[in-house]
């Protein structure tokens, strides 16, 4: 593209309060030789007014706007996809930023800076080009697991008008729920049980012909990438030679190459090997669903009694007819569900049972009433959870006489000659302790997700066959539960039900009817060329500049979501489709070979040598702060909409994430003369508000390996920092900033400016 | 301790059907314990009693104290924000007790359920109308109306032959009742004792016990202190405290009236006549009548009302002592008036139901919500006694 640049500045807003308008024209006109036009409000049909008649009579394709914060105005300032639109942000970081009493040297020092900054940017962005898979995008959906979860996923996709193949492990459809007695209730007045809606989504799902169904299949591996995954059955409980191959990092596979180490996929096709028999598809949701939790530990509850059941155990009798107790036969009169593990550990849980085991005690409390006029269910426990409507539900079991309902820590289940149990229990609701003599015990055992001890998709990927970082997830097939609900790791792998959360059966079928939104989504998207998550409809991709790459594998190892695969000499492949244009590569790669047409190294590094430094004033210092544009950056334009101050010898740089800033930039700054710089990002670490879940993660390791550099060259390591911030914490912002710039103002400037 | 949990079901029921009908609804939040005059620290009441009585515990109820000194003042049923009217399980655990502790027990389930209604009027309506028969007294006597004639006359001038009808119906009567309320509250007192697991060796002696615990509960009971504390219901004194004035008033006269006539009488024969107006005892009389016609008037009216509210549920229970109340009230006025009027007939048989209604309130008292009287004055006592140093002695 041919550009034409025109820049436009508005004086709105305060801006041409707190700025010489026309000094800052001119710095725009002279020294980046762009046209420059003023105007009271840029964003009024006047000002847009003016700039389109630019566009249309003078051919301007790369407009520069110096006004409001990029994060507002986006309709205005929207001049169509074939234009190149770049955002200064003089509003929120100049004129909201100071104080009115600021000098106004400074303040106007700082807009030029952001003028030069915004033009830089202008003229290193190039229109983007989306990718396209060469093969075409395959929008069928594979989907594993037919439990309700996997059921209903595949009844939406069909619904909606793709092509589903859903693959059950075992020789029926329907998962545990067909076992069932009863589920909870899903409607008003939320009191009455209903029949497990299961049979009918098996049923649908049968009559549907944009269904297949493989029954006593698994998947052996999946290969490629959303819109071109290529899948691999076998039947389940065998052994593939295209079993998933297990990661083999760098330093085993030197291993193995002397022969110190088994190679782990000894027999297994090589994961970059393409199955022609495969069958292909855009997208796969996971829906495998979780297993009871092994509750086999607590042996003073009795559990090496026939009668002390779990829930699961206890549901599927229910399912078979009257309760009758395991050990004799007799039809059960009195049971107890321990719903905590009590004894010492009294204020826990069984693991895995969230809201779902309340509810499932309170329904089997009730099928004992049902058995049996004179039924008595007790119900012991230490939290009872009932969100929502299942208030109502929980209310409508403790209502019924025979239901008997208490806080209570049981310490002890004990089997006598007749098979009866006793319970004993404290610190109950009667302020007294109990000692109930039971028919049966029931535990509340949790659900364990299948992904906990499995890798399930077994993907045929460069960093392996799983999700990865579960365990931070307690193994639920997860990356951030708030904010990304059914994303994984992996994009185009999306979980649903029980394998994601413990859900009821209500619960799961919304559950699943999101996932399969997010699956067809996902290639959609892929189809238009355009990412999906987080940054949805991102045109630009990361590209690679192979004849410099020396295959240093750093790409392929620190990308989040496993979108680089290699081959055998290392060099990376990617697979757009699979990317989150996150560009935490291109911060990675040491030959600063990867990068974006609208985002790369040599942009923002230019952007940084763009900012003037003076090198003769001893006040005049200047900072540059990398912002992460997720949190940092809105927390920075709320904390200048509340005029909380930042110090205006600080510039700037919006980066997509802290994993994308190349520690090359800090160098430019550092050998600028720049006196400190900052980077501004998400939390990391177990708790990590990290967009792109590693980025600020790794940022954080590589500024610690810069300040030694820097160490080394007689710089002050506390010239550099990684400060984390959350989106609601703008009014720390000043704080941050402003201590780190005063930290250095004290220890003086760059001794290296003006080298 | 360690309470073996054994529900009983049918207490549930009962309960439930006795005004507890919304006792499931207790999720035992605590706000009752909070606004209950009578919870004290470390004894959550009644949010504990509603979930023993959830879970059917029926030995435990029935011997709490607590339960049997709530004065049903509605302030935990107007705060409870499930609905679940601990007030009201609470009076259909009394019902429960009263029974349960009642002397004989057939005459207390008798008396405990609204079906057996015929019976429980046709007792005493056919002992007095019997005796009436035998008396010869039922013709219409000559002159003006005088319930003195009521079973007629004899010559034997020391006690009228009406004085003597009466306290061969009445004396019997109210000794039983006495004698089977003495009874019920000995054993409520047993079952409380068991829970205090003391020994007998620290008893009070009867003199001890009198003034110690039973008269300053009397006292407390007369001035109805607890009752002013009320908030929710503090109406209900305005019915309550006249009725209970009544009753003392109308005592008064009965016994100044007895000794008159059984005693005094028998030297001065001229007192078996009608109490004159002008004695102050007639006049005492008089107004308890007023006074206990308003009272169970604005009882009455206040019982609706909640009930319209649905703040209550319509219970035998409750109503058979109303009604009882009403009952001596209304045809005692109108044997009143019509001996006035000097309607003969007429006057005779209102006086003849005025028997028949005093006989049930006094004779199936034990076992009516009347007990309470009875009940509630010696639970109260037993608070006393608890904290007393009889007590303390033994658990410290
Ligand atoms: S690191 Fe980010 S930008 Fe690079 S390939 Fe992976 S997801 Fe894409
Ligand atoms: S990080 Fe750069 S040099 Fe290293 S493998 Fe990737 S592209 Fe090649
Ligand atoms: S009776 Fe009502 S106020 Fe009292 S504990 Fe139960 S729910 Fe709470
Ligand atoms: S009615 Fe009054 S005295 Fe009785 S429990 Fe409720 S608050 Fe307490």
């Amino acid at each position: 593209m041919d550009k034409k640049y025109s820049a436009y500045l508005c004086t709105g807003c305060g801006i041409g309060d707190a700025v010489d308008m026309e000094a800052l024209s001119g710095v725009v006109s002279s020294e980046m030789n762009m046209e420059c036009k003023t105007h009271q409000a840029l964003c009024s049909a006047d000002g847009r007014t003016l700039i389109d008649a630019d566009i249309n009579d003078s051919g301007i394709n790369t407009v520069v706007i110096g006004a409001c914060s990029p994060r507002v105005m986006q309709d205005e300032f929207d001049f169509g996809d074939d234009k190149i639109t770049i955002r200064a942000n003089l509003r929120e970081q100049v004129a909201w930023s100071n104080p009115a009493d600021a000098d106004k040297e400074y303040v106007q020092e700082q807009a030029s800076d952001y003028m030069r900054m915004g033009c830089t940017q202008a003229q290193k962005s190039e229109l983007p080009d989306p990718f396209q898979l060469e093969e075409g995008t395959n929008k069928k959906i594979l989907v594993m697991g037919g439990g309700v979860a996997g059921l209903t996923a595949a009844n939406e996709a069909a619904a909606a008008g793709y092509e589903v193949t859903l693959v059950e492990k075992s020789d029926i459809l329907g998962g545990k729920a067909v076992n069932w007695r009863q589920s909870f209730p899903t409607k008003a007045p939320w009191t009455d049980m209903e029949t497990p809606i299961v049979n009918d989504l098996i049923q649908a799902v049968q009559d549907s012909d944009k269904i297949t169904v493989k029954t006593a299949t698994e998947v052996a591996r999946t290969s490629g990438a959303p819109g071109n995954y290529n899948v691999t059955y076998k039947q389940a409980g065998t052994k593939s030679e295209w079993d998933a191959p297990a990661k083999v990092g760098v330093d085993e596979q030197d291993a193995i190459d002397k022969g110190t180490m088994e190679d782990p996929n000894a027999g297994l096709k090589h994961y970059m090997d393409d199955n022609p028999e495969g069958e292909k598809f855009g997208a796969v949701i996971m829906a495998t669903g979780w297993t009871p939790a092994d509750v086999s530990e607590y042996e003073h509850l009795g559990v090496a009694s026939q009668n002390v059941v779990t829930n699961a155990e206890f549901e599927k009798m229910a399912g078979q007819g009257k309760i009758v107790r395991p050990s004799d036969g007799k039809p059960v009169e009195s049971v107890a569900f321990v719903q905590s593990p009590g004894g010492a550990e009294h204020d826990k849980d069984f693991p895995y049972c969230n809201s779902v085991t309340s509810l499932v005690a309170l329904k089997q409390a009730k099928y004992v009433r049902e058995d049996n006029p004179n039924g008595k269910a007790y119900i012991l426990y230490q939290h009872m959870r009932t969100p929502g409507s299942m208030e109502l539900f929980y209310k409508a079991a403790q209502n019924d006489d025979g239901i008997f309902l208490t806080k209570a820590n049981v310490m002890k289940v004990e089997e006598g000659a007749d098979g009866s149990l006793s319970v004993e229990a404290e610190d109950t609701l009667l302020n007294e302790n109990l000692s109930l003599n039971v028919d049966m015990v029931v535990l509340a055992a949790g659900m364990v997700p299948t992904t906990k001890d499995a890798n399930v998709v077994n993907l045929a990927y460069r960093q392996g066959p799983s999700l990865i970082d579960l365990d931070l997830f307690d193994g639920y097939a997860d990356s951030h539960f708030i904010c990304f609900p059914y994303e994984t790791r992996r994009t185009g792998v999306y979980a649903c039900g029980g394998v994601r959360k413990a859900t009821t059966v209500d619960e799961t079928i919304d559950d699943a009817t999101g996932a399969a939104l997010k699956a067809i989504q996902c290639f959609e998207s892929a189809d238009r060329g355009v990412s999906v998550h987080p940054r949805s409809g991102d045109k630009t991709y990361p590209e690679f500049f192979m004849q410099r790459c020396t295959q240093c594998k750093r790409c392929t190892e620190e990308c989040p979501f496993g979108a680089i695969d290699d081959d055998e000499k290392g060099t990376p492949l990617p697979n757009p489709t699979r990317c989150r244009r996150c560009g935490t590569c291109m911060g990675a790669c040491p030959e600063r070979i990867i990068g974006f047409k609208d985002y790369n190294v040599d942009m923002i590094g230019s952007m940084v040598k763009a900012i003037e430094v003076p090198d003769d004033d001893e006040d005049k210092l200047r900072f540059v702060v990398f912002v992460c544009e997720n949190d940092a950056y809105p927390a920075i334009d709320m904390a200048a909409m509340r005029r909380l101050g930042i110090s205006n010898l600080v510039r700037i740089i919006p980066v997509r994430c802290l994993g994308s800033v190349n520690m090359v930039w800090i160098k430019d700054a550092m050998s600028a003369g720049m006196d400190g710089a900052m980077l501004l990002g998400c939390q990391y670490g177990d708790d990590y508000q990290c967009h792109f879940v590693k980025g600020s993660e790794l940022a954080d390791k590589r500024m610690v390996n810069i300040a030694e550099t820097m160490g080394s060259l007689g710089l002050e390591v506390e010239r550099v920092a990684v400060t984390q911030v959350a989106i609601n914490e703008y009014h720390k912002i000043p704080e941050i900033i402003n201590e780190f710039v005063e930290e250095i103002v004290e220890m003086g400037p760059n001794p290296f400016k003006g080298f | 301790m360690t309470m073996k949990v054994d529900p009983d079901m049918s207490f549930i029921k009962y309960l439930k059907s006795a005004g507890g009908d919304t006792l499931k609804n207790c999720y035992q939040c605590a706000t009752c314990s909070v606004v209950c005059p009578l919870s004290k620290d470390g004894s959550p009441f009644p949010r504990k009693e509603m979930i023993l009585a959830q879970w059917g515990m029926k030995d435990k109820l029935i011997g709490d104290v607590n339960t049997m000194l709530c004065h049903n003042c509605g302030d935990c049923n107007t705060y409870c924000p499930r609905g679940a009217k601990p007030g009201e399980v609470l009076g259909a655990i009394r019902a429960y007790a009263y029974t349960h502790y009642g002397f004989p027990q057939g005459l207390a389930k008798l008396a405990s359920d609204g079906k057996n209604l015929p019976i429980l009027i046709g007792i005493p309506a056919a002992i007095v109308l019997v005796l009436w028969l035998i008396s010869g007294g039922m013709h219409m006597p000559e002159g003006p109306v005088d319930f003195g004639n009521f079973f007629g006359h004899w010559d034997f001038h020391w006690l009228t032959k009406t004085t003597f009808f009466i306290d061969i119906i009445f004396l019997p009567a109210a000794a039983f009742s006495l004698f089977a309320a003495y009874k019920g509250v000995s054993a409520m007192w047993n079952k409380m004792s068991e829970s205090l697991e003391i020994s007998s060796d620290f008893s009070p002696s009867a003199k001890q016990f009198t003034l110690e615990f039973l008269w300053p509960a009397i006292k407390e009971t007369v001035q109805h202190k607890r009752f002013n504390e009320c908030g929710t219901n503090v109406d209900r004194v305005k019915g309550h405290l006249p009725l209970l004035l009544a009753f003392i008033g109308l005592l008064l006269v009965t016994g100044y009236s007895f000794v008159r006539k059984d005693f005094l009488g028998l030297i001065y024969p001229n007192l078996h006549g009608p109490i004159p107006l002008y004695d102050p005892f007639k006049l005492l009389a008089n107004i308890s009548a007023v006074a206990l016609l308003v009272g169970v008037a604005i009882l009455w009216a206040n019982r609706k009302k909640m009930e319209a509210d649905g703040k209550a549920a319509p219970t035998f229970y409750d109503w058979f002592l109303i009604w009882e109340i009403a009952a001596v009230g209304i045809t005692g006025l109108g044997a009143e008036l019509l001996r006035w009027a000097d309607f003969g007939v007429l006057a005779y048989l209102a006086y003849y139901l005025h028997l028949v209604s005093i006989f049930m309130l006094f004779f199936y008292m034990p076992y009516t919500k009347f007990a309470h009287m009875v009940y509630r004055t010696f639970a109260m006592a037993f608070e006393k006694y608890r904290e007393s140093s009889f007590v303390q002695k033994e658990s410290s």
